[in-house]
């Protein structure tokens, strides 16, 4: 119990500190475009009407802090961003934190819903593909596959749009109906939103499905060719319970471990398919952040969130693995 | 009798010298062979790889604003046909299209087909058409003492055209621009970027890797540190944050550049985490303690063992990180955030079929989408395929 509390502690520093080294990457990114937040808003500004002098860029630069050294900076950034404060937007000068926050838990909830769709799918189906001898069911599972890694997210979100406006005239897009855009959360908008959310859902699930039923094929038949699945097989251990109580265990542990890395994926695809099914949640966000307006501090502060959530999510698969992998407790504690 | 028991013999001897004197290289391409997907992705990526390289002789028209039809714009794909109610002809022919406006058509552009047997547009080979050059490379950077140009060999014949007129066999798009010529022009662009943005990914990660495998110890730790973070931070959102650096002033050219090295600077973490772990395992290899005991140079060490022994794998490493390279490209460009015009790819294509209008009336713009797959399927076959070969124990499964 001590190795794992201490495995623990010695994995959450080590999140930490990733996290300081995002965040001063991201940080330094955001610094590196040109103009800077004073400058933007009083063009901004100054588009709307106003006159604008050298002068107020310079006041307004004082009060924002952008006067202060670099380091102290990213210092203050650093602080407030792990309480989950990013400061005021650019342009909209509106809290960040509050013009995210729903948002982003929303795609957040979608990209963890796909990956568990993406698993369980793949986890029986990588199973029965590296198990089965049936030749036409593997080379089916296979083209299946191949298809999940040549038709990228976003082809498969325009050719579902194509499909459903010839047949259906609707293009299927938004999170909520007209209606229950703006109405507070109620019965009946939860079951909008789950009638229209199915579909991100699914198109952002089906390269993870793609990508891990590779894995689990790919890790289960090293698995099933090695001696202990004979020598229980020779035991008598026979069927799914052979199967589930020998090489399934031994596949599982590096499936936990790429979780993040398949996450890290999800999150590619997102803004993409965003746009196309135009959804309103942080993904588009960021792209409204970045093209349009180009709104260093929120860009900064959603990808900071994003890469915040992976670093999580590797957090979590590795305390689980130790839990059940004494190996993986004494990798790191000595 | 023992004559032939002799040659047999003498045979299987040589077969077995050739496998055990065979380079790393030679042994992938034995096992590569047997692979029949991964050769048929092979021959279709060769075909798909020349038809982008030779794409303005294999296309009628420029696929840029200069080559468009202002007669036939949204217009559909053009098959030529053989025959008609008005009778059979040897050389395959189209028909003519007229843009009209009338009370009829209540004033309204209609594109009419005119289909009488002196409308027949006859299709030609090796026509001649607008000029365009090979091996000509006009680089503008920003800055003017980077400029240079060097010219080409200059051409006006295409592989197709037709008498009268122009022919659009993939249709054209609402300004009139040719898909065909755009789609075999694009894959020529893709393809471009790629290799620029895989190559800078791979010195990269041949720097960073080759220092981390070579020295190891805390060098090692803290470089696979860095690498790891670059690895969490999702690269599209980031590349969005970069891209929107771009002015809108800098040119076509000058932003092809930049997306690919940025595509480079994106795809190197996963290609250095790979350079490190070959040079890990194969640095305390027996034939390295072998060489070091006979006494070679760390100089002669690399370069005679280290370098030849995974060469090969980071050939098949490359070839895999290819087609993500190609789609990450397309995908931004789709978004309007990496190639704009005249710079054609897949992604330019795109940018505007979201339109319920195009969905309904003009399904012909996704004809390229076809072509982007294929490219894409074949590339992951050849890297599957070279990915299976490279692997010493391949055979024994």
């Amino acid at each position: 119990m001590l190795q794992f509390t201490k495995f623990v502690i010695i994995r959450a520093a080590l999140a930490v500190m990733t996290l300081v080294l995002v965040s001063f990457i991201v940080f330094s990114l955001m610094e590196l475009v040109p103009g800077d937040c004073a400058e933007r808003y009083l063009a901004f500004k100054n588009s709307q009407g106003s006159v604008i002098s050298l002068a107020d860029i310079d006041a307004e630069r004082i009060r924002l802090g952008l006067d202060q050294p670099y380091i102290k900076r990213w210092g203050l950034w650093i602080i407030n961003a792990f309480q989950g404060e990013f400061g005021d937007s650019c342009i909209q000068r509106l809290n960040i934190s509050q013009l995210l926050g729903q948002k982003f838990w929303l795609s957040l909830g979608i990209c963890l819903s796909s990956l568990v769709l993406a698993y369980v799918i793949a986890i029986p189906v990588g199973i029965i593909a590296a198990t089965s001898k049936n030749a036409f069911l593997n080379n089916s599972l296979r083209l299946v596959s191949y298809m999940g890694l040549a038709l990228p997210n976003f082809l498969l979100a325009l050719m579902i749009m194509l499909f459903s406006t010839i047949v259906f005239h609707d293009s299927l897009t938004g999170l909520f109906s007209k209606e229950f855009r703006d109405a507070a959360w109620s019965y009946d908008k939860a079951m909008d939103f789950l009638g229209h959310v199915w579909l991100p859902i699914f198109i952002l699930g089906w390269s993870a499905t793609a990508f891990a039923i590779q894995t689990v094929r790919a890790l289960m038949s090293d698995e099933v060719g090695k001696l202990y699945v004979t020598a229980a097989e020779a035991r008598g251990v026979s069927g799914r319970r052979l199967l589930m109580r020998y090489p399934a265990r031994h596949a599982l542990s590096p499936i936990i471990n790429s979780l993040g890395f398949d996450l890290n994926r999800i999150f590619n695809e997102l803004p993409i398919v965003a746009l196309i099914l135009t959804l309103t949640e942080a993904g588009s966000l960021l792209i409204q952040a970045l093209a349009r307006s180009n709104d260093q501090q929120l860009a900064g502060a959603i990808i900071f969130m994003l890469t915040a959530s992976i670093v999580t999510l590797n957090f979590l698969t590795d305390v689980v693995l130790a839990l059940t992998d004494p190996r993986v407790r004494r990798s790191i504690v000595g | 009798m023992s004559d032939m028991t002799d040659t047999a013999a003498t045979v299987d001897q040589k077969q077995k010298e050739a496998y055990f004197t065979a380079s790393q290289g030679q042994l992938i391409w034995q096992r590569f062979k047997k692979n029949k997907s991964a050769l048929i992705g092979a021959w279709v990526l060769i075909i798909l790889i020349l038809s982008g390289i030779f794409s303005p002789f294999l296309t009628p028209y420029d696929p840029t604003i200069a080559g468009r039809n202002k007669e036939y714009m949204n217009g559909a794909p053009q098959v030529p046909i053989f025959w008609d109610e008005n009778g059979f002809s040897a050389r395959p022919f189209i028909y003519t299209y007229e843009r009209t406006r009338s009370i009829k058509t209540n004033f309204r552009w209609v594109t009419e087909e005119k289909n009488d047997l002196e409308d027949r547009r006859y299709v030609e080979f090796f026509a001649e058409g607008t000029p365009y050059t090979f091996l000509e490379f006009n680089v503008n950077l920003p800055g003017k003492a980077l400029d240079f140009r060097i010219p080409g060999f200059e051409f006006d014949t295409h592989l197709f055209g037709v008498d009268k007129g122009m022919i659009h066999i993939f249709g054209t798009d609402e300004t009139g621009k040719d898909i065909f010529s755009r789609t075999l022009t694009a894959i020529k662009t893709s393809m471009a970027v790629g290799t620029i943005g895989v190559f800078i990914a791979f010195v990269m990660a041949l720097a960073i890797g080759g220092i981390a495998g070579y020295y190891g110890g805390w060098i090692d730790s803290a470089l696979q540190m860095i690498t790891d973070t670059v690895r969490t931070i999702p690269s599209i959102p980031l590349f969005m944050a970069l891209a929107a650096f771009i002015p809108d002033t800098w040119s076509a050219e000058a932003r092809f550049f930049f997306i690919s090295m940025v595509l480079g600077f994106i795809g190197w973490p996963t290609l250095a985490r790979r350079i490190r772990t070959h040079l890990l395992t194969e640095r305390n290899q027996e034939y390295v303690l072998a060489a070091q005991l006979c006494g070679a140079s760390a100089k002669h060490i690399i370069r005679k063992h280290l370098l030849p022994s995974f060469t090969s794998y980071i050939i098949v490493d490359l070839v895999i990180s290819f087609p993500y390279m190609v789609l990450s490209e397309t995908a931004l460009s789709f978004i309007g955030l990496g190639l704009k015009d005249p710079v054609n790819s897949l992604g330019v294509m795109l940018q505007n079929v979201t339109s319920a209008d195009v969905l309904l009336n003009y399904q012909w713009y996704f004809i390229p989408v076809i072509f982007f797959i294929t490219l894409v399927l074949a590339f992951v076959f050849v890297g599957d395929g070279l990915r299976d070969a490279a692997d010493p124990y391949s055979d024994s499964k």
